[in-house]
């Protein structure tokens, strides 16, 4: 797998600050955690277990358990689901040409390919874990992941990134969704790490004639924190509806980077993010359509609001529109401040303290979009979730 | 469908009306640039040794830095030996000191503009301060100017009579080595205004400086310096056409503002500088640098452009709110037609408490042109209550132009307030049925639409600018149906 890198040239192999995409997103702890990787040698460590198990029990999924970013068969209870054919990926995939793409081609040791055949909405589903966990050394790892849908077939999956063990982990997972035509997908990525875990995710999404994505990311961990959300539409009439949530805290740092390539129209994109970030945290969204020539009766919408709890967190904020065709209805809209003062007084005059008053309406904020979010039945989970990570960062305020 | 290419097809087919070339022999240098030609530059200015070495560490800079290519914009590599970098009127040794005495080529150079200099300058009570190419020639209601103490001259002047003036504040906007052109200008620089406002005082008439380039080869790299002192006040208008020419030429000027405490400066620009012929060929490369600082408590800088000209346009007109309470606002709109390239945009820096911005950017595309929106807002950390908005529309004529935005908000406080949004539309057919319908001709629907989607900047122009920028709209978008 590695061969004969050395560190030198592992760490050339990550984007830098000079990179316009990686502009705010520092990487020099995830490079140091593969240089020490390197050094080290293998220190996974089997994940715990008993997380595995209260992730499990607490979402009923067709669970696919990538540990280290290989196959963990024996937590896996997926395999074996209907209307789904789940196989190891050869090596010999088709390469993605983006660096982190390109690290995970590189260096990963496992990789699994999922189709759908059928129609499976109305079906439990289908659950990617992928638990990481180092003990000893810093550990690196790749998650591979290639999904197909045929034509017509449409299925559920919640992508669930945690990590157990008590040293530095980085990973780095590279998942392709491509959608036939008429398929149909509801996506929920949820991002629960430990606070000493950094990772990199990419999902390149293809959506032919008349394909729907739906798709909603909620990010509440990690050190460092980086996804990117890549939509290539390649088909009229296709459809892609992706919200996102970020709560960071003190020492986070969560960078979301969204694109989608409207190719052929008509077509829809619409994606809103809200961030919450109290502590000294950061966090970064670039939302980027790109309506190229001919791609006419494209309707691209973006929205990003952002809430700012302290005195030492900063945003980063880029909604960008490259359009080449003119029947087009584009527009952003990008919000930076802090709760609505009309709002609290409102809630105050009712009796409200000044502090439960703040709470109710961050709440409010954030649920807009966990309501929104896919996969109704997980709501209950990941609002609790939210809520728990909330009244983390509040206590610590 | 028919009409509306015939439509686009005649804007292609639109000749540049300001296109000709005034025959007056130029003194030149040979093209080309090392320290022998800075030397050389200075020398003829007559400048100081300060002045040189300024020039010369400026130019140390720029050779250890690369050119930038972030902006969405493509051309082919300039060789910056290939360009002459000096070039003035024959008559530089004994300059006119009134109109009288001004060369009747330039003058009639102006007459060709439709700029009677004398007349309107005398009707419209402003005083124009004329650069030909890159020496200045013609200056009037100087004495006025002189009375309230203001101080309008030519950058040249400016160095020979008030040094401790421009030593003082010369690069304390845009240092040196800022950015490639920035540096490439420092180096070079031609000529320019110079513009200081004393205490208190309100500048009693606007001041219009019109740019021209006029000599083959020449790049032209102006200098402005504009400072106003406690509590002042001063409009200053700048615009532009350049005479048809083959060649690429490349502008890249600077032009620094500096308002202390409680002043106000307006800095508003027309620029028409020629765009290339409908295949691309010649047409002005416009690098500017552009930043004013709001360095006193209440202080306001506010930009407006109309940017309709040049072949590339490379340009972001930016204020720095250093002080408590400071304002700053940009107003643009940007035409792109043909295969004119622009990305332009402001930055705002919000350092100082309470300061706040507005930045209302309206883009058109036309043709096969590329226009795009970058900006940047920052609120640092120590400027609480900072608050921005901004408004980024684009308007798109025809199938194969392209409208972009790259808004960049950088926000490190939570109490600012910030806010964008940005749509995309066209000229819908709905739109210029209601239009015709009513009796009004396609032409003049589409006008109308055009300057009601600009009528915010417009609003923010001078008068006779506000007249001017509306003209030239309508020439440059005539019979344009989206």
């Amino acid at each position: 797998m590695s061969g004969a890198v050395s560190k030198i040239e592992l760490a050339a192999s990550f984007p830098t600050l000079r990179d316009e995409d990686w502009k705010y997103t520092d990487l020099s702890r995830p490079i140091a955690i593969a240089q020490q990787w390197l050094d080290s040698g293998s220190n996974e460590q089997p994940p715990d277990a008993d997380l595995i198990d209260s992730i499990k029990a607490a979402a009923d999924a067709a669970w696919i358990v990538i540990a280290n970013g290989e196959l963990l068969e024996a937590s896996s209870t997926g395999l074996q689901e209907a209307g789904i054919e789940v196989s190891l990926l050869s090596s010999d995939e088709p390469a993605i040409d983006v660096p982190l793409a390109n690290l995970n081609t590189q260096f990963r040791t496992g990789g699994i390919r999922i189709r759908v055949i059928e129609d499976r909405l109305d079906q439990r589903p289908i659950g990617l874990l992928v638990i990481d966990s180092a003990a000893g050394a810093p550990v690196m790892s790749q998650a591979r992941v290639d999904i197909e849908l045929d034509e017509r077939a449409a299925a559920r999956f919640i992508e669930y990134h945690v990590s157990s063990g008590d040293d530095e982990h980085y990973s780095n997972s590279l998942i392709r969704l491509n959608l036939a035509a008429d398929a149909s997908v509801e996506y929920l990525r949820f991002q629960d790490r430990a606070l000493h875990h950094s990772q990199t995710a990419r999902l390149n999404v293809r959506l032919e004639r008349g394909s729907r994505l739906t798709h909603g990311g909620i990010d509440l961990g990690g050190r460092l924190s980086r996804n990117d959300l890549k939509i290539d539409i390649a088909g009229p009439d296709a459809v892609a509806t992706f919200n996102g949530l970020y709560v960071a805290g003190t020492g986070q740092h969560i960078d979301n980077h969204t694109r989608v390539d409207h190719r052929v129209g008509p077509a829809v994109s619409d994606q809103e993010y809200r961030g919450i970030l109290s502590g000294r945290s950061r966090a970064v969204w670039n939302g980027k359509a790109i309506v190229h020539r001919g791609a006419d009766g494209t309707d691209a919408q973006q929205a990003n609001h952002n809430l700012l709890l302290s005195e030492r967190s900063e945003i980063d904020a880029k909604p960008e529109l490259e359009i080449y065709a003119d029947e087009v209805k584009c527009a952003h809209g990008t919000t930076v401040g802090q709760l609505d003062e009309r709002a609290l007084f409102y809630l105050r005059c009712r009796g409200l303290d000044e502090s439960r008053a703040k709470r109710v309406l961050t709440r409010a904020f954030a649920a807009t979009i966990v309501e929104r979010a896919p996969i109704a039945e997980l709501h209950e989970l990941i609002g609790e979730r939210v809520e728990q990570r909330l009244r983390e960062l509040g206590d610590a305020s | 469908m028919s009409t509306e290419s015939e439509h686009l097809e005649s804007i292609v087919n639109r000749r540049y009306e300001h296109g000709f070339v005034t025959d007056i022999e130029t003194e030149s240098l040979p093209p080309g640039l090392d320290e022998g030609v800075i030397r050389a530059i200075s020398a003829r200015k007559r400048e100081p040794e300060w002045m040189l070495e300024w020039r010369l560490q400026a130019y140390r800079q720029w050779l250890e830095m690369t050119e930038p290519e972030w902006a969405h914009v493509h051309y082919k590599k300039i060789d910056y030996n290939a360009i002459s970098y000096f070039a003035a009127p024959k008559s530089d040794d004994d300059r006119p000191k009134s109109l009288d005495e001004v060369d009747p080529k330039l003058l009639e150079t102006y007459d060709k503009l439709g700029i009677p200099l004398h007349e309107r300058a005398r009707l419209a009570g402003v005083a124009v301060d004329a650069v030909f190419d890159s020496v200045s020639v013609a200056t009037t209601f100087k004495e006025k100017l002189s009375e309230a103490g203001v101080i309008f001259c030519s950058f040249s002047e400016a160095v020979e009579n008030h040094p401790e003036l421009v030593k003082k504040y010369l690069g304390s906007v845009v240092p040196r080595r800022d950015n490639f052109f920035a540096a490439l200008n420092s180096a070079v620089f031609s000529d320019g205004s110079f513009v200081y406002i004393p205490k208190g005082v309100r500048c009693p008439m606007e001041l219009s400086t019109y740019f021209r380039i006029n000599a083959a080869n020449t790049g032209q790299f102006e200098r402005t310096l504009i400072v106003a002192d406690e509590g002042s006040h001063v409009s200053y208008l700048e615009g532009c056409t350049a005479p048809m020419r083959d060649e690429n030429q490349l502008h890249a000027a600077v032009v620094e503002l500096v308002a202390m405490e409680g002043a106000e400066i307006k800095y508003s620009t027309v620029q028409n500088w020629y765009p290339g012929d409908e295949e691309g060929r010649g047409g002005i490369y416009n690098f500017v640098t552009k930043r004013g600082d709001c360095r006193g408590a209440n202080s306001k800088i506010s930009w407006t452009q109309v940017e309709t000209g040049s072949a590339i346009t490379w340009k972001y007109p930016s204020c720095i709110l250093r002080g408590d309470n400071s304002v700053g606002e940009f107003y643009s709109v940007a035409v792109a037609n043909n295969l004119q390239q622009a990305d332009t945009g402001t930055k705002m820096i919000h350092i100082g408490r309470n300061t706040s911005s507005t930045i209302v950017s309206k883009g058109i595309s036309a043709g096969r042109a590329q226009n795009a929106y970058r900006g940047l807002v920052r609120v640092m950390p120590q400027a609480s209550g900072a608050r921005n908005h901004t408004q980024c529309d684009s308007l798109l004529i025809g199938k194969e132009c392209g409208a972009h935005t790259f808004p960049y908000m950088e926000i490190k406080n939570p109490t600012a307030k910030v806010e964008h949004e940005a749509t995309t539309s066209k000229i819908s057919a709905d739109q210029l049925f209601y239009c015709r319908q009513r009796g009004i001709s396609e032409e003049d629907a589409v006008n109308m639409i055009v300057n009601g989607f600009c009528k915010e900047v417009f609003n923010e122009l001078p008068m006779e600018f506000a007249v001017e920028a509306q003209a030239l709209l309508n020439v440059s978008l005539e019979g344009a149906v989206g």
